[in-house]
């Protein structure tokens, strides 16, 4: 196949790969969708890159972008057969700035290695998404990825200071910098969360973040998950912004249980984990504010973390829920829709209601703090109509986050799972002004087509080309 | 002129202004007090080829290439605050609404938007436009990071809405970011929605002799601000916070916050350098006499002197492009002496396609970027 012979030529044979059941391990990423690449590639440099991009190009096949694909809303499965550019070699961390707390790394390189590699400084990279020791920073741009401490931080975004992006061309350019604002349009903030479809990031300058002098994460347990959620409601309200303020219910409790086992209370309907930060004054005084708010609510119990030791162990239980859920059922299906915060208690209690009425197994572990839903289905995809079923269930639970003013995607990006459920958030003049921003990055639909954006988003034709061009 | 003037009028719906005082001359300008009328006006202009300059306060006019508009397009009959989530922390205003006015109200329930502290008559939208934020960014961030959702009334005159009014959504592109910043290139930001931050119970400053060495000892101040008259830690908190804090920057504890005033002077400028580099070039502009105000942490430092064509000022945007950064002109009394921008962007190419995405005429603010774009 001349694409692939083409591609051997430029980056030699063990780092091409075509053969069907190497390409197999390529099909899915950690989501439910599936996809078909043509060809692997595996190149180290930019301009590897850069030229896999130029020779799919002239082969008129599409590139899709992958990092470690623990992605889970599909945005680096292929959705035609297409050129799949794996940056996991990229790896190399290229400057540490510890006076302007930054750093220069490869999209390769994996999320926790990073915070690692500057703990000795007294700095971390914020978000961090429950995948972080598996995921890779580039694949964290491309999905704008959150995660508990997302809460105070923001996502990624927040901590993107620029990118070394290979166009739909095959040019490379710089978009954004260590310095603040730029001149300029800021394509760097237009990249983050595109999900390969613009363009690749190949290198990516983040921003660091201090250490803080002091931690205290509280659990506390509530009878039912509306108290839990006025709880959050009320914290918010009462100007506490939590380093992390994260909800799971009975049967994530029990799950995690079951696999951690961190001591978390299994008869509880709801537990929250809030985490405070700061200086070890103002965290006292928050920590008592958080703790009266929740024993108003109906707190049954709050035991605040004795030590780095047991908080460590809380945290574990938190980030390994969804690797938990495999005891339950072989598969599961996770949601990522974001309501206000004002709204928690009353969509939660339809969510329950939707699960109930479909008779499906529910679990749910999420972003309280910042109204990010993540119900887990738990199935059997064996059984024949269920998956059917978990997608149907999984559209209502989408249809009413976005009827109490929420959205889609709160951190998971939209990819392929979500890109028909646009129109319940953008009306079709959005969603035309999204694709002609598309467009203008790559006009000829090379990038991971077929993604974020629903079939026929360019509908509108408001050509006002060939008017009189005016002159600067 | 005189049909298209008519036709302009019927568009405007009577909402036909006066000239704005400091605006260049224009045949006409429009205070459109709906998106939708903003947009329509666009329309029309994108149509027949008419370039339309935006204003908002007129505080920011002076930065990027000058712009030499047909129609001069005005914020002030969009000045409403529309819809205000205390408890979810987010409010939805109109561009037109003034910074102070915004965060007078807010202050009442003790929040703030963290826009700029000394806004004069500047606008939400303008500062939004211009991308500008305020001393507080070394502990909050930009303000780009906190537009949420913004609906532009785009150059070929759509009203397009993007992001959501939700502090955490990655539900398609991220066009409050790109329009922050975007100097009306793409058309006019009519409406956003901010996302806000509780007000700490206390606010207070600490002098001290060494910035870089504050910026260190303090844990997450709201700002350093270095000037000709020396160092201020900027904190807010708890009172034992506070008291803490000032201990380990071995000051006295001054209750409040007093921002620096404006400078003012007849070239304003904004140098932008990597964080690690303001000490380094706070010493230089030091040197050559200028009255300058640092954000250590930042490294955004504005200056203003006394003449656009003192060679040290290229030397200084040298200096500054060779590490990343710029030197930016805010304010001139006189264009083309000194680029308003420096070199322009590697992405050039890349930016005048964005545009005519949203302008393809070219209309809108139509060369104000760098590259004349």
């Amino acid at each position: 196949m001349a694409l692939v012979d083409d591609l051997r030529s430029t980056l030699g044979s063990d780092r091409v790969h075509s053969h069907p059941l190497e390409l197999l391990v390529y099909d899915k990423d950690a989501g439910v969708t599936r996809g078909e690449a043509v060809a692997v590639v595996l190149p180290e440099t930019t301009q590897e890159v850069a030229a896999c991009v130029r020779i799919a190009a002239s082969h008129g096949v599409p590139v899709v972008a992958r990092g470690a694909g623990t992605g889970l809303a599909g945005g680096s499965v292929p959705a035609e057969p297409a050129l799949l550019v794996v940056l996991t070699r990229l790896n190399e961390i290229w400057e540490i700035d510890e006076y302007a707390r930054t750093a220069w790394v490869g999209a390769g390189v994996l999320n926790l290695d990073l915070s690692r590699a500057t703990e000795h400084l007294g700095l971390h990279y914020a978000p961090d998404p429950s995948s972080q020791a598996a995921c890779t920073v580039g694949g964290n741009v491309g999905t704008n990825a959150g995660g508990p401490h997302c809460l105070a931080e923001g996502t990624t975004v927040a901590h993107i200071l620029g990118v070394e992006f290979v166009t739909s061309d095959g040019d490379v350019v710089m978009l954004g910098s260590k310095a603040p604002d730029p001149p300029g349009l800021d394509l760097r903030g237009v990249v983050v969360g595109s999900e390969g479809t613009l363009g690749i990031v190949t290198k990516v300058l983040v921003k660091l973040t201090e250490n803080p002098p002091a931690v205290r994460t509280l659990l506390l347990t509530f009878d039912s998950i509306q108290a839990a959620a006025a709880t959050v409601s009320g914290v918010i309200a009462a100007g506490i912004v939590p380093a992390a303020l994260e909800m799971m219910d009975q049967p994530m409790v029990v799950a995690v249980e079951g696999f951690i086992g961190a001591g978390l209370p299994v008869e509880a309907a709801a537990v929250l984990l809030a985490e405070l930060v700061g200086l070890e004054e103002g965290v006292v005084a928050e920590a008592s504010v958080v703790e009266r708010i929740a024993n108003e609510a109906g707190a049954t119990s709050v035991r605040v973390a004795a030590d780095d030791a047991e908080r460590a162990v809380l945290w574990k239980a938190r980030k390994n829920a969804f690797g938990a859920v495999a005891q339950a059922a072989p598969d599961y299906y996770l949601h990522d829709t974001v309501v206000p915060r004002t709204k928690l208690a009353e969509v939660m209690t339809e969510i329950y209601e939707i699960g109930r009425r479909n008779n499906i197994q529910m679990l749910n572990v999420f972003h309280a703090g910042d109204g990010n839903l993540h119900p887990l289905v738990a199935y059997d995809a064996r059984e024949p109509g269920m998956s059917e079923k978990v997608r149907a269930a999984a559209e209502e639970m989408v249809r009413v986050s976005v009827a109490a003013g929420g959205s889609l995607t709160g951190e998971h990006g939209v990819g392929l799972e979500k890109r028909e459920l646009m129109g319940l958030v953008f009306e079709p003049i959005d969603l035309d002004a999204q694709a002609r921003l598309r467009e203008a990055f790559d006009p000829h639909g090379r990038m991971n087509p077929g993604k974020v954006l629903p079939t026929g988003a360019r509908c509108f034709d408001f050509d006002l080309a060939g008017k009189k061009e005016v002159s600067p | 002129m005189t049909v298209l003037k008519a036709e302009l009028t019927r568009l405007a719906k009577g909402m036909l202004a006066d000239p704005v005082p400091g605006a260049p001359p224009v045949d006409l300008t429009v205070a459109p007090s709906q998106v939708e009328d903003a947009a329509a006006i666009l329309r029309f202009a994108s149509t027949v080829g008419l370039r339309v300059l935006f204003w908002g306060g007129g505080t920011h006019q002076g930065i990027g290439n000058a712009v030499a508009p047909d129609v001069v397009m005005t914020t002030h009959g969009l000045d409403r605050i529309v819809d205000w989530q205390a408890e979810d922390l987010t409010i939805v205003v109109e561009a037109g609404v003034t910074v102070s006015a915004l965060e007078a109200q807010l202050q009442q329930r003790g929040q703030t938007a963290v826009l700029p502290e000394t806004p004069a008559g500047a606008t939400v939208g303008g500062v939004a436009a211009a991308g500008l934020s305020g001393w507080r960014r070394l502990r909050y961030g930009p303000t780009r990071d906190r537009v949420l959702e913004v609906v532009l009334a785009t150059g070929d005159g759509r009203a397009v809405t993007g992001g959501g009014r939700l502090v955490k959504n990655v539900t398609g592109y991220d066009l409050p970011r790109l329009a922050t910043g975007s100097l009306g290139s793409l058309g006019l930001i009519a409406r956003l929605c901010l996302k806000l931050w509780p007000l700490a119970a206390h606010q207070g400053m600490v002098h001290v002799s060494d910035p870089e060495a504050a910026l260190r000892t303090a844990y997450r101040p709201l700002a350093v601000i270095e000037t000709n008259e020396g160092s201020i830690v900027y904190l807010a908190g708890t009172l034992a916070e506070l008291e803490a804090q000032a201990e380990r920057l071995g000051g006295r504890l001054a209750s409040g916050h007093r921002w620096p005033e404006p400078l003012a002077g007849p070239w304003e400028f904004v140098l932008r350098v990597p964080a690690g580099a303001t000490g380094r070039f706070v010493d230089e502009i030091r040197r050559n006499g200028w009255a300058f105000q640092a954000a250590h942490g930042v490294g955004e430092v504005r200056l203003v002197v006394d003449s656009g064509d003192d060679e040290r000022l290229a030397g200084l945007r040298e200096e500054a492009e060779t590490l990343g950064g710029t030197l930016v002109v805010f304010n001139s009394p006189a264009r083309g002496v000194l680029d308003p921008w420096g070199a322009a962007p590697g992405s050039a190419d890349l930016q005048r396609r964005v545009k005519a995405a949203f302008d393809p005429v070219g209309i809108a603010n139509p060369g104000i970027l760098p590259g004349g774009i």
